[in-house]
């Protein structure tokens, strides 16, 4: 009886198992097959010097060239190492180091992760005093500061997003009409299309008849052509941004912030906390997981941006503007150079999933 | 042919309901009702339907015309007067029925591209002569050759810029539409005021200095730019530092080699520059600014394309436009050859069409030849037409300004053939549009350009 028991139990799990695949199977087809596959084909074409229109007609016109396309992308001419070559970078480096240091001697980092920060930023350092020496250049100089415009873009937007829409969640959660109307009206802009966003913020910038020339004009000023200006362009391309983002962050950080049990926020009040001390004591340390994820989310999102620089700016004036997936965008279907595209977008996955990887380990770091 | 098309459904209907079992009559009678009205529907409905011929889908930039009709001659501007002739064939041939694909002019070839890469282009589109080469070395065109006489389409009627504009290694890919060129389009209220107009025609500069010269005229004058131009969007600023190069004997690259960097360009680069830093034109408009401030009467010239002189003179007959007197001239020659940017707009069949589906290949050259039949037309937009019978006709000669510009043709110049034409353009473009948007220096940017479009050309 106990043999017949084992052998029913046994069946039960193969038969669990079976439905759990059954039920899996759908979602597994569909993430191989638009997921994986892709990705796989993705890298598999930036070993190649593939020209989108020539292998269409002619599936031989690729040829393998191994590791090519990313050495074209990320190395030069005559390329030396100096210790100091990116000050800025290097120097910001050295300050996140410190700033880890701060963190393992106030016991908020552990030995190892600390470890881990110190060797990867010892890397980038490493990375970052790379440069074409005398007489040498970069065999792509345009790759190098889009990256650096796509990571600037991210490091000015998503902060702005995350801090904007704590603050403006954290102002609307409560029951009244007026709360319900403003949700709804921050909302709102999450819903349009980017061709809407940057048709509206287009309009807003004209030097002409946009909004902000006519205050400047109102005023006896002359008015800016934000778009064509340099250092301004990036700045409209920011703000159009995170008017567009908050809808969404500011909604998740109000789901986060109705899981607060109200008895703790009732304890506060009791222990005469004023209003910022609620936030700072209460509501931020409850918020922490959500954070991470609004964070995440974003830098996922933002480092991908491309509509806004491609409508609103065309990556100008002089790339100031020019962001990765444009430049994936243009080296694929304006230049035909499927190989060296496919190379920029590993890159920008390994980017994306390393930033990710990152804010992770700190927001773990946090909760132990 | 409609009815015919909706009575057999009504008829085919019935059949089904009469194979039902005569028993079941009161269902039976519900179910005719029913088909009744869905064949009603489908009647009615017939009434707005376009005719059921074999598709041909077309892809076209120059922008979109809301309800562009059929009346040819009534349409004004690229996109009423391309739209109308489309529309116009749609109407005259039951058996064809042609969708426009919604394309944008930005990312035009990207779409065209990316369509071809996936196996489904349109099955005829527009396109420029200087992308010939690109898609011609890849065999991703139909050889027209053979077949366009059958189609009533002569190619000897074509003048020989137009010929050799579809013509890749001896064969025809295309029928070429126009020439389009830039154009000094001139503001003659602001010219008189600043004297310098002479027998009804304004007096242009000669050379670089006489240019300066009458900028300051105008800036003295009237207080007005004298020069407007899309110089931070497109590649109006490009083009007419081409013009200046070419007018100079000089060119961008030669043989497969890079010229850029040299005093040619430099003293075009300082011609534009100039411009600025004496505040006779302002770097900081786009497109659409740099027009309506011309429209505006802030500009006494725009330097801008042959496609929009019609709607320049609509909008000067305007009067609630501040431009009333509007003048086109020919691009002046501040150097020693006289030089203008041009280009020519064609259509072209992928050979995908030709190759698999006749019916369809057949359409798109019978719309061909229509559009081909109405060159005239599509001259009223203030191209110059490709066939030598429309050029040399009464109409052409009368259209408006047309008498203003005529040197244009001969004038004509564009860049080398490459397949990498679109991207040399952008580099040109972004590293131009750094001298004066972000002050590069000259000679940084020139050496850039140089650079990159080596590089371009080396792949």
């Amino acid at each position: 009886m106990f043999e017949q028991f084992k052998t029913d139990l046994r069946w039960a799990g193969v038969r669990q198992n079976l439905v759990a695949w059954v039920f899996l199977l759908p979602f597994v087809f569909v993430y191989v097959a638009f997921l994986i596959y892709p990705f796989c084909r993705g890298v598999w074409i930036s070993l190649h010097d593939w020209n989108l229109l020539a292998v269409t007609f002619n599936p031989d016109a690729k040829t393998f060239i191994g590791l090519d396309n990313y050495l074209r992308l990320f190395w030069g001419t005559e390329m030396t190492w100096r210790a100091w070559a990116r000050p800025v970078l290097q120097g910001l480096c050295v300050l996140a180091a410190l700033f880890c240091v701060w963190r393992y001697r106030t016991g908020e980092l552990r030995w190892s992760t600390l470890w881990q920060c110190l060797m990867a930023l010892l890397l980038l350092m490493f990375f970052f005093g790379w440069a074409p020496g005398e007489g040498g250049r970069w065999f792509d100089r345009r790759f190098w500061p889009t990256v650096g415009n796509t990571v600037f873009f991210v490091a000015m937007v998503v902060p702005a997003i995350t801090l904007i829409s704590l603050l403006l969640a954290t102002a609307l959660n409560r029951e009244t009409r007026g709360a319900a109307f403003l949700r709804t009206l921050f909302f709102l802009s999450q819903v349009l299309s980017v061709t809407v966003v940057t048709l509206i913020w287009q309009m807003m910038f004209s030097a002409r008849q946009g909004l902000l020339a006519n205050v400047v004009r109102e005023f006896g000023g002359v008015p800016l052509s934000w778009l064509a200006e340099p250092g301004f362009a990036m700045a409209a391309i920011v703000i159009a941004t995170v008017w567009w983002s908050i809808g969404i962050a500011m909604v998740l950080f109000l789901a986060g912030l109705q899981d607060i049990p109200q008895e703790m926020q009732e304890a506060a009040k009791l222990d005469r906390a004023n209003s910022v001390q609620a936030f700072w004591y209460i509501i931020l340390p409850n918020l922490k997981r959500t954070i991470t994820l609004v964070v995440i989310l974003q830098i996922i999102l933002h480092f991908q941006v491309f509509g806004q620089a491609h409508l609103m700016t065309q990556g100008g004036p002089n790339d100031q503007t020019q962001v990765l997936v444009r430049y994936i965008y243009q080296t694929a279907f304006r230049d035909s150079d499927l190989g060296i595209a496919s190379a920029m977008a590993v890159f920008l996955f390994v980017i994306m999933s390393v930033f990710s990887a990152v804010q992770f380990m700190v927001s773990r770091e946090d909760e132990q | 042919m409609l009815y015919a098309k909706n009575r057999k459904l009504i008829a085919t209907a019935q059949a089904v309901v009469n194979y039902k079992d005569k028993k079941a009559e009161k269902v039976i009678t519900m179910r005719k009702t029913f088909v009744s009205m869905i064949a009603a529907a489908a009647l009615s409905a017939g009434a707005v339907m376009p005719a059921f011929g074999t598709e041909v889908t077309l892809g076209r930039f120059f922008g979109s015309c809301q309800d562009a009709g059929t009346d040819v001659s009534a349409a004004v501007g690229e996109a009423c007067i391309i739209q109308s002739i489309i529309n116009a064939f749609d109407a005259e041939n039951d058996d064809f029925d042609v969708t426009t694909l919604p394309t944008d002019w930005g990312n035009y070839y990207d779409q065209i591209i990316a369509s071809y890469a996936s196996g489904n282009p349109p099955d005829v589109h527009v396109m420029h002569r200087h992308r010939i080469p690109e898609y011609g070395q890849i065999g991703a065109l139909a050889d027209l050759t053979d077949d366009l006489m059958a189609h009533g389409i002569d190619p000897d009627d074509w003048t020989e810029s137009a010929r050799e504009a579809v013509t890749w290694n001896d064969r025809i890919l295309g029928v070429p539409m126009d020439l389009h060129a830039n154009l000094w389009h001139v503001n003659m209220d602001l010219m008189e005021a600043a004297g310098l107009v002479e027998d009804g025609r304004p007096i242009l500069p000669s050379s670089p200095e006489e240019m300066m010269e009458h900028a300051e005229m105008v800036r003295e004058a009237t207080g007005q730019y004298y020069l407007a131009a899309d110089f931070s969007e497109f590649e109006i600023g490009v083009r007419m530092v081409l013009a200046f190069l070419w007018q100079q004997d000089s060119n961008i690259f030669a043989n497969g080699t890079a010229t850029i960097n040299t005093p040619e360009a430099r003293n075009a680069l300082e011609l534009i520059t100039g411009l600025f830093d004496g505040d006779y034109a302002n770097s900081r408009t786009n497109y659409a600014d740099s027009q309506q401030s011309f429209l505006n009467g802030e500009a006494a010239v725009l330097v801008n394309g042959t496609w929009v002189v019609d709607f320049y003179a609509e909008q000067a007959a305007d009067e609630d436009v501040e431009l009333t007197n509007y003048y086109v001239a020919d691009f002046p020659t501040l150097y020693d050859e006289p030089a203008t940017w041009a280009d020519s707009h064609l259509w072209a069949i992928p050979a995908s069409v030709q190759r698999d589906d006749p019916e369809v290949y057949e359409g798109a050259l019978k719309l061909l030849a229509f559009i081909n039949d109405h060159n005239i037309d599509w001259a009223r937009t203030g191209h110059a037409a490709v066939r030598e019978s429309v050029l040399n006709s009464d109409e052409y000669a009368e259209l408006p300004h047309r008498s203003e510009y005529d040197n244009t043709v001969n004038i004509a110049r564009d860049t080398p053939a490459s397949a990498r034409y679109g991207a040399i353009q952008d580099i040109l473009n972004r590293e131009f549009q750094a001298i004066w948007l972000t002050g590069k220096s000259i000679d940084a940017a020139l050496s850039d350009a140089e650079e990159d479009v080596q590089s371009q050309l080396d792949r």
